[in-house]
């Protein structure tokens, strides 16, 4: 077997490329994929876990369906408010929405 | 269990579940010159569930659909005071509601929201958690982006990005506490805790600062609360009301659950650890809530920084649970309960001079006294309960708190009681200020208004309870104290 | 040491692919440039060989329709990831897991039909 390290390692890692990724994009589309990836490295752990306890944690496994599906549900709502906003103002950078103080 | 007895237990959110479908089915089925039905629907569905919450037996303690969700005075305090909420809410929104393309969509989504607040506060298990914490999160993000402004669509945005890192953060916690446990389920986790080797000490202190980070998103705790006053200012007022009061005491109620249920609250080996670290964020919500606000002239975005501000002051309550007292949670929960009425009052006072004199600028309130009296009344008790000014609900939810967190005896949250102290003197001057634009300053108009019959109502029991809970706070603390000792399980 | 052998030896067919299908894609690309007969002709340059010439730059904006369409398809689409574990234990999990799935799905339906009267389906 790979070592569950080897799991806990990986999805560190991706999470914290997402984090940096949010902070540092400026495209809301791209600090949603940033998001996406966080959530990835959430589901990674999971698996990884359901897989190493014992083989009645299931509730891992189905934490990481509801983890995917949320994340599309996000994924398509801010899509949605992004296209509006787009047509507003026809950019999709967030330092470029400052109407409000940020 | 018998299946009627489940869905007795998940009524109130059943209630509104389907009556957010009913809603928004009514609405497209109806066609375009058919009257509006949202208004009517949504409060019966609200009144509805009400009755569901009224009906529970206050003693009762159980787990119901497999262990998802729990039944306990706890819950049941938090369902009484969400759909109280939402009641206000509908009753307060009409003349907006109507005034937009999308109503009958405003309700629906208020009432999604709502019912998985009230699912949150009953979770058992981390999934059902989860799922129930992003319901009420989408609906939120698409209430905050529903007025056909530039502002709410930007508001809408910032409040999604922000809120799904929140999420991705909140998970890797999540997955650290069932990597550990094993297990989703809080009881569960519980047993874990309580009997945890030392080596678990360090993974749980992750486990937990990832969760306090996406729950005190939620709770609009500094420094998590950069999306705070945006949000407020830039989401249509009522949204806005219905974000500061019912999303913030969902936020102190799935914190509680998941910190007192699932990890052991008080007796937990690693409570004082917590302790500190809420301590922090206690006190640096209050700091940044009250500098923040002291230079705003808007009034949404002025009671965004109050609303961190206060945040922090329950959070003193929230380090006294960790550090062993029995008291703080009753005090978070107390605390909560006179917020609720407090800021929902104010907020729709915000709300209805928006609407009417087209302005959110402090500045415009100016002798507000002279030309709606009412509400400038109701608007002033407010803002004194806020600061905290005798014989105000507001006074007694501090002295109650921060007399929980000195009892509890430890030096550090001494300290956090001085820094909030002192953190209240700062806020009077902002909040008195506003005060006297109302009540001293000549208005630049003389005409006088009224709001709506409902609205009336709505403020009226507002301050009404205000006073109420300022000068005869027995009943309230009894409630509290009696939902916050269910909230432990081993 | 002998289970992580035991691993890579799981991974073997995958190998076996993976070579079979290098050495098949690259003997078809070198056989047809030692076999088939070239031309050098200017239309052989363009983009598509027959039909339409390429006159604008490629990246062109869509129309707002297709994202609202992939919205719709990705979450529902998404959804879909429920029936399959739930199709997977279906004979170990009883009636109610039964009911359950058929109310989901009813669920569904009922959002595609209300998205469908909301006019989200419309081309327009």
């Amino acid at each position: 077997m790979i070592p569950i390290e080897n799991f806990l390692i990986l999805s560190a890692l991706l999470f914290a490329i997402g984090f940096y990724g949010v902070m540092a994009r400026r495209s809301a589309i791209l600090i949603l994929m940033s998001v996406e990836l966080m959530l990835a490295a959430v589901a990674i752990n999971f698996i990884a876990f359901a897989t190493y306890l014992d083989a009645d944690a299931f509730s891992g496994l189905v934490f990481a369906l509801f983890v995917i599906t949320v994340a599309a549900a996000e994924v398509g709502l801010a899509l949605g408010i992004v296209l509006r906003l787009y047509r507003e103002r026809r950019t999709a950078n967030v330092d470029e929405a400052d109407s409000l103080k940020w | 269990m018998s299946l009627a007895q489940e869905l007795h237990y998940i009524g109130p959110a059943l209630a509104l579940f389907v009556g957010a479908g009913v809603v928004l089915f009514a609405d497209v089925l109806s066609g375009r010159r058919a009257p509006r039905w949202g208004l009517t629907l949504a409060a019966l569905a609200v009144a509805l569930a009400w009755t569901f919450v009224l009906a529970m037996d206050g003693d009762a303690r159980g787990e119901a659909l497999s262990g998802a969700v729990r039944v306990d005075a706890f819950s049941i305090y938090f369902a009484f005071l969400l759909v109280g909420v939402t009641l206000a809410v509908v009753l307060c929104a009409k003349r907006w509601a109507d005034s937009i393309e999308q109503g009958a969509e405003f309700y629906g989504l208020l009432l999604i929201s709502a019912a998985s607040m009230v699912l949150l506060a009953q979770g058992n298990d981390l999934i059902t958690i989860f799922v129930a914490l992003e319901t009420t999160s989408i609906a939120q993000f698409i209430m905050a982006g529903l007025a056909r402004t530039d502002r709410s669509a930007e508001a809408g945005l910032k409040y999604l990005l922000t809120g799904s890192v929140a999420a991705a953060v909140l998970l890797y916690g999540f997955a650290f506490l069932f990597g550990m446990a094993g297990s989703t389920s809080l009881p569960v986790v519980a047993e874990y805790v309580a009997s945890a080797p030392e080596s678990g000490r360090l993974p749980l202190l992750l486990a937990f600062v990832f969760i306090i980070g996406g729950f005190g998103y939620k709770m609009a705790l500094a420094p998590f609360h950069a999306w705070v006053p945006d949000v407020y200012q830039g989401a249509p007022s009522i949204v806005g009301s219905f974000l500061s009061v019912a999303s913030k005491a969902a936020g102190f109620a799935v914190a509680l659950r998941v910190f007192y249920t699932g990890l052991g609250g008080g007796d937990s080996f690693m409570a004082e650890d917590w302790a500190i670290f809420v301590a922090v964020i206690a006190g640096l919500s209050m700091i940044f809530g009250n500098t923040g606000a002291l230079l705003q002239t808007n009034a949404k975005r002025l009671l965004g920084y109050s609303s961190v501000a206060q945040a922090g002051n329950v959070a003193v309550g929230f380090a006294a649970v960790a550090a062993g007292s029995t008291i703080g949670p009753s005090g978070v929960l107390f605390f909560l309960g006179t917020y609720a009425v407090t800021n929902l009052g104010a907020f729709i006072a915000v709300h209805v001079v928006a609407e009417r004199l087209g302005t959110e600028e402090i500045a415009d309130y100016a002798g507000l006294s002279r030309r709606s009296p009412a509400l400038a009344a109701v608007l002033s008790l407010c803002l004194i309960s806020l600061t905290g000014i005798p014989p105000t609900a507001g006074f007694i939810a501090k002295v109650y708190i921060f007399n929980a967190a000195v009892q509890t005896g430890h030096d550090w949250l001494v300290v956090l009681v001085a820094v909030a102290v002192v953190n209240t003197a700062i806020s009077a001057f902002y909040y008195l200020r506003w005060v006297r634009t109302m009540w001293m300053d000549d208005p630049v108009e003389e005409t006088r208004f009224q709001p709506a019959g409902a609205v009336q109502v709505v403020l009226l029991l507002s301050g009404f309870g205000v006073l109420l809970f300022g000068v005869w706070p027995g009943p309230l603390i009894n409630a509290a104290r009696s939902a916050a000792e269910t909230l432990s399980i081993l | 040491m002998a289970q992580a052998d035991a691993l890579y030896v799981d991974y073997l067919p995958v190998l076996l692919a993976a070579i079979v299908g290098f050495v098949l894609v690259f003997s078809a690309l070198i056989g047809s440039r030692l076999l088939a007969p070239f031309s050098q002709e200017r239309e052989k340059g363009t983009t598509y060989e027959c039909g339409m010439l390429p006159l604008q730059r490629a990246s062109t904006n869509f129309g707002m329709r297709f994202y609202l369409y992939a919205i719709l398809f990705v979450v529902f689409d998404v959804e879909a990831v429920f029936i399959f574990p739930w199709a997977l234990s279906f004979m170990g999990i009883g009636q109610f897991a039964y009911w359950s799935m058929v109310v989901f799905i009813g669920i569904l339906g009922l959002g595609l039909g209300y998205a469908w009267k909301k006019g989200a389906l419309q081309w327009r």
